[in-house]
């Protein structure tokens, strides 16, 4: 009988001040699906940095009429520096096969082309990213080298947009949580104001404090955790339509743009427990002064 | 039952109301508190259910003394009190049933119970015939009945009524009195802040009387006052 009455009360005021609950409601969705974005950008940012890193390396693209000699120079020169790992010459042939790999589902791309508008080049990996400026400058120019290319450069401007990118979004979504405990503290005010003779009645006739703040708590955790609900139900839908386009459009990032059930999980458990956390912070907020006689 | 030992009050600003108050009420006494307005009569009553507390002294209603009370056990204490006021305070969007089910609900008595008493205490003030009634299809006095109701479903060991003839005429006020007197007679201590000279001279019961925060009379069997 308790839970009904409780569970009675908290629709009654949600319906009472409907204006408020949506606006509640709302802002603590729009908040929490910056929140579940910025985890979303995070897990991006992650699996693309961590395949890029270990790939970072250095082509060095070698000229047509290179010599044996030359080449041969090239790869010592290499191998008796401390930071190369590795060294691999890909040939004109080996580049064309690559090519084909990459785009096995566009033969158009490769049919167009032959191994020999395809340069050869040597590849080297390094023991360490950090060392790629400095071993790139030192084998450019070299006799038979026609150009020296590493993605270094993109890569840490990548990472450096992606942090920003990340904080603001953070900031955003702390700002907008704060806002919305504000709105659901507010919306609980609204429905007290509205019932002030109703409590008032009640503590005269004895019910504790607790009986009455009760469906006013639930009332802050039900429209905190609808909120929580949109958003979720936006990030399964983004799985479900935003991101297998995307991986088709993009594939080169095909892999980037693949979740695990497991991930979403984790964004939507902590959309809900961010959220409740929320309509909770909210409630006490508003009732913390009220009641006190 | 009710015992204050020098009870001051001061508000906020300075306002004395209550000058160091002592008063003993006996368990089952009905008991008038009369005086001009700004007296202190309500402010007295508000020291019994914790509403208002002292600036000095101490108040004990049924064994207790209320300052050391915490505050969660407040409505507790204020189950052990009912309390009827002159503008009946109750829900218009309630029934007749739902404003005294209400009182009793909202203390967590069980839908059984309330079954049971609320139809119960309604014959007993008199509205037996009116329980799917909203409180602006009655009379004052039955609106009063059904406050009272409310105030007594839960048999608290003590009424307080602040004046509650004050937006009554005098017939109907009559019968208020007869419903309290009944009421007394079950042993439940009523105090009564009025100032209604006909009820407490046609009444004669124990009469206290206030000005200015002090007590300036005390008497049993007595009347509303010479010369007032």
């Amino acid at each position: 009988m308790r839970v009904g009455y409780f569970l009675g009360e908290t629709i009654t005021n949600l319906r009472r001040n409907l204006l408020m609950t949506i606006a509640a409601i709302s802002t603590v969705a729009i908040s929490l699906l910056l929140l579940g974005g910025v985890q979303i950008l995070g897990m991006i940012v992650n699996k693309a940095t961590l395949g890029w890193e270990s790939k970072v390396e250095i082509s060095a693209f070698l000229r047509d009429d290179i010599s044996d000699g030359e080449l041969q120079s090239i790869q010592a020169d290499l191998a008796s520096m401390p930071e190369v790992d590795d060294i691999d010459y890909v040939s004109q042939d080996e580049a064309y096969e690559e090519f084909k790999q990459l785009y096995p589902d566009q033969p158009h791309l490769y049919q167009s082309i032959t191994p020999a508008d395809l340069p050869a080049s040597v590849r080297v990996k390094l023991t360490d990213a950090k060392y790629t400026e400095e071993v790139s400058a030192r084998i450019d120019g070299a006799p038979g080298i026609d150009e020296v290319r590493f993605g270094g450069d993109v890569i840490r401007r990548l990472l450096q947009i992606n942090a920003l990118l990340r904080t603001i979004t953070l900031a955003m979504s702390l700002i907008l949580l704060v806002a919305s405990a504000g709105l659901i503290a507010n919306t609980i005010r609204v429905a007290i104001y509205a019932r002030r003779e109703e409590i008032g009645i009640m503590k005269l006739v004895g019910a504790t404090n607790w009986f009455i703040r009760i469906p006013f708590m639930l009332e802050g955790v039900f429209a905190a955790l609808v909120g929580a609900a949109v958003s979720g139900a936006v990030v399964l839908a983004a799985n479900a339509f935003l991101f297998p386009p995307l991986r088709d459009f993009l594939p080169f990032l095909r892999s980037v743009f693949a979740f695990s059930g497991g991930e979403i999980a984790s964004v939507l458990l902590v959309l809900v427990g961010v959220g409740a956390g929320v309509g909770i912070i909210g409630s006490s907020l508003a009732l913390r002064r009220f009641l006190e006689v | 039952m009710i015992r204050t030992v020098d009870v001051q009050k001061e508000y906020k600003g300075g306002i004395r109301a209550l000058n160091g108050l002592s008063i003993d009420i006996e368990k089952g006494e009905f008991v008038f508190i009369v005086g001009p307005s700004g007296s202190g009569k309500s402010t007295f009553l508000k020291l019994l259910t914790k509403e208002e507390e002292p600036t000095a002294g101490e108040v004990y209603v049924a064994g207790k003394n209320l300052a050391s009370l915490p505050r969660w056990r407040v409505p507790y204490l204020r189950r052990n009190v009912g309390c009827v006021f002159q503008d009946f305070k109750l829900l218009p969007n309630k029934t007749v049933f739902e404003n005294v089910a209400f009182g009793l609900e909202v203390i967590g008595r069980p839908r059984a119970v309330v079954q049971r008493q609320v139809p119960q205490i309604l014959e007993l003030v008199g509205l037996g015939e009116k329980l799917d009634r909203f409180p602006d299809e009655l009379s004052g006095g039955e609106q009063q009945r059904v406050s009272i109701a409310r105030a007594f479903v839960n048999r608290p060991l003590i009424l307080i009524a602040d004046e509650p003839t004050g937006n009554l005429d005098p017939a109907t006020s009559v019968g208020i009195m007869r419903l309290l007197d009944r009421i007394n007679r079950t042993g439940t201590t009523i105090v009564m802040a009025t100032h209604d000279h006909a009820i407490v001279d046609s009444m004669r019961r124990r009469v206290i009387e206030l000005e200015n925060g002090d007590v300036v009379r005390d008497q049993s069997r007595g009347i509303y006052g010479v010369g007032t």
